[in-house]
């Protein structure tokens, strides 16, 4: 009798599955009565969702490349989380990789450099910016105990509109002004400082990103798992008082925690650069940031969580995209519909958490 | 120069009325242990909602109404969500503020249509004889909307609530110590609830305040980050409202500078100006200008016996 019991998988991993899964559909069910309400075909609306995200190469790779970013600042987060550190900055993370990656890319002759180096120089430069400004929300935290949580989102504020501030000035990144129609633009970087493309299909903008991504999936999930610095992480997190007691190194942890979610995000910013846009402007960052911060804790802490996370919302928007530009659905309504997901989401949580109090 | 100056001010008010209307709000939730990443949302939704009543009844009081109530409702899911439920405040924020950008330019492409820019019914300006056409003082202060007065006193009701009321005082206790609040019998998450709803009523005048009284017409993502400039007010602010309010004049100041000193010649980056209210904000929690406490129980859920 106790044996088939145990064979019987445990409800709380089916609920833990299905709370998010019934909340997402319920979400998009949702979704579509609206598109039906402000009279539009939803078969339509449907199809034209689903070729704008899986229908061609070219679809297909700009959701994928969307995701990779999204992952990374998520990745970034759950590290940070571990050690009950929330980053709310990845947006600004992106922002100042994005800055340093054009910077780095677009000086003199990186772009003649072997070896990779000419792509690999600017991905570096994007990663230890974004790792930088994570870092400063470390060092205030342990210098000053600023609630990290302030500090980072004041943080990508600024670092917002230090893109701003570096696209309209030509002392900075702005590109020369030729005319007085020059857009407040960097120079597109050179192509030698691009990231290659993964597949030979010229259509598809899927670039080595994804594998990138993939390490750093698998990096982050061994060192949650495996690693004495993920124990660590864990320990500072539940009780920083008792953690310091057992001799760990408490500042450094924290401040190496909010550096790597930093440098996360800046790689994710250096990779959106190099991977896609190939010149900063205002906005740069585009609300990936937040989603990122999204994606990371509705995961609950599981590197694929954050894959599957950011799949799901790299879909979303191409998706959405495509439904205004074929179906004359407003791409409003994917903010609404990506809106409604995260506060239901957010709202679920508590379910799947009682359902964890429960005795077995 | 003095004509100017007079300028300058009545500016800074205008600009920095929005901030201080949600600022002043938001310390209340925050004071209480909730922070509302919501208020750029709750923003957004009131000047929509208020630009459509009173463009729809022809009435900006209607308006207002209308903004505070969808406010209302807005700031009502958020408590419901991030205080009954203990969500993640940051995350419903976050969707909120996705859903409301959303939501407001859908409904508006939808009523309004394409790139429509309606006049919408506004309310007048203060006009005391003989006062608002004093030189100085009048251009610097008694020309303004009345919108901004009557803000103003709601703005004061606030203070003397955190001041002086048993309420204010168990505002505070429950952001501070939640879990000693609750052992002396103060409703906890009831207060809370509350402070989230005069957060939302806040927001609501805040949002109506962008699109009634100061430009007449809603565009799309009109706030524009006010919300978060209205956050960053708060903690530059140190949690106390006599600062807060002084540091959203600062910030309406430092936007006022923007149109002003390109007119006298000087060459400030548009850039530094928009960066300055983070950047100070950041160095007041950094504790670079006096010592600063966000409330204790912050972005932190209460659960009784937990």
């Amino acid at each position: 009798m106790s044996a088939l019991v145990l064979a019987l998988p445990d409800r709380r991993r089916i609920a833990r599955l299905a709370i998010p899964l019934g909340v997402v559909i319920t979400s998009l069910l949702v979704s579509l009565l609206l598109i039906a309400i402000s009279g539009r075909s939803v078969p339509e609306a449907i199809e034209a969702f689903l070729d704008g995200a899986f229908g061609t190469a070219f679809a297909f790779g700009a959701s994928v490349n969307r995701a990779v970013a999204l992952s990374m600042v998520g990745l970034g987060f759950i590290l940070a989380f571990r050690a009950n550190l929330t980053n709310v900055g990845g947006e600004g993370q992106i922002a100042v990789g994005g800055i340093a990656a054009t910077a780095v890319a677009l000086h003199g002759h990186v772009a003649d450099l072997p070896l990779g180096l000419a792509v690999l120089l600017p991905i570096l430069a994007g990663t230890l910016a974004g790792a930088a400004w994570g870092g400063i929300a470390g060092l205030l935290k342990v210098r000053f105990g600023t609630n990290e949580v302030i500090s980072t989102l004041l943080l990508g504020f600024i670092a917002l509109l230090m893109v701003y501030w570096s696209v309209q000035s030509t002392a900075l990144l702005r590109q020369p002004q030729t005319s007085s129609a020059t857009l407040p633009e960097s120079l597109p970087i050179p192509p030698l400082t691009r990231l290659p493309g993964l597949t030979p299909d010229p259509e598809s903008p899927l670039h080595v990103g994804l594998i990138i991504c993939l390490l750093a999936a698998v990096a982050t999930a061994v060192v949650l798992q495996r690693s004495t610095f993920g124990l660590r992480l864990r320990a500072i997190g539940l009780n920083e008082l008792a953690a310091r007691r057992a001799g760990m190194p408490g500042g450094l942890l924290l401040m190496a925690a909010l550096a790597i979610a930093g440098g996360f995000g800046g790689l994710a910013g250096a990779i959106m650069l190099q991977g896609e846009q190939y010149y900063l402007k205002t906005g740069f960052s585009s609300g990936y940031g937040f989603d990122g911060l999204v994606v990371g804790l509705l995961s609950r802490g599981s590197a694929i969580g954050v894959l599957a996370g950011a799949l799901f919302f790299g879909f979303l928007r191409s998706g959405g995209i495509s439904m205004e530009i074929m179906a004359g659905v407003p791409a409003a309504l994917t903010l609404v519909i990506q809106g409604l997901i995260v506060i239901a989401v957010a709202g679920s949580v508590i379910l799947i958490e009682k359902l964890d109090k429960e005795p077995r | 120069m003095e004509e100017t100056l007079a300028i300058f001010i009545a500016s800074t008010l205008r600009l920095a009325m929005p901030l201080i209307l949600a600022a002043s709000g938001e310390l209340v939730s925050e004071r209480a242990g909730v922070l509302n990443l919501s208020l750029e949302g709750m923003m957004l939704t009131a000047a929509f909602f208020g630009a459509l009543g009173s463009w729809a009844t022809g009435n900006p009081v209607l308006g207002i109404c209308c903004a505070v109530i969808a406010a209302l409702a807005v700031a009502t899911v958020q408590a419901l969500l991030s205080v009954h439920l203990r969500a993640n405040q940051l995350v419903v924020g976050i969707g909120f503020n996705i859903l409301a950008l959303g939501a407001t330019t859908l409904l508006y492409r939808i009523i309004f249509g394409g790139l429509s820019r309606e006049e919408i019914p506004g309310l007048p300006k203060l006009d005391i004889p003989g006062l608002s056409d004093l030189p100085f003082i009048g251009t610097a202060f008694l020309q303004q909307s009345v919108f901004v007065y009557v803000g103003l006193a709601f703005v004061g009701l606030i203070w003397l609530m955190l001041r002086y009321t048993a309420f204010g005082l168990a505002v505070r206790a429950v952001g501070d110590e939640p879990r000693s609040a609750d052992k002396a019998g103060i409703p906890v998450l009831r207060v809370r609830y509350l402070a989230i709803l005069i957060t939302g009523f806040m927001a609501g005048l805040a949002g109506s305040f962008l699109s009634i009284a100061d430009i007449n017409t809603f565009t799309e993502n009109m706030t524009n980050g006010a919300g978060y400039l209205a956050l960053a007010g708060v903690i530059f602010g140190g949690w106390n409202i006599g600062r807060t309010i002084g540091a959203c004049l600062l910030f309406g100041a430092a936007t006022a500078l923007q149109f002003q000193l390109p007119a006298m010649g000087i060459n400030v980056p548009t850039a530094f100006l928009l960066m300055l209210p983070y950047l100070l904000a950041l160095l007041a929690v950094a504790g670079v200008v006096g010592r600063l406490e966000p409330p204790t129980a912050l972005t932190l859920p209460f659960q009784r016996g937990k």
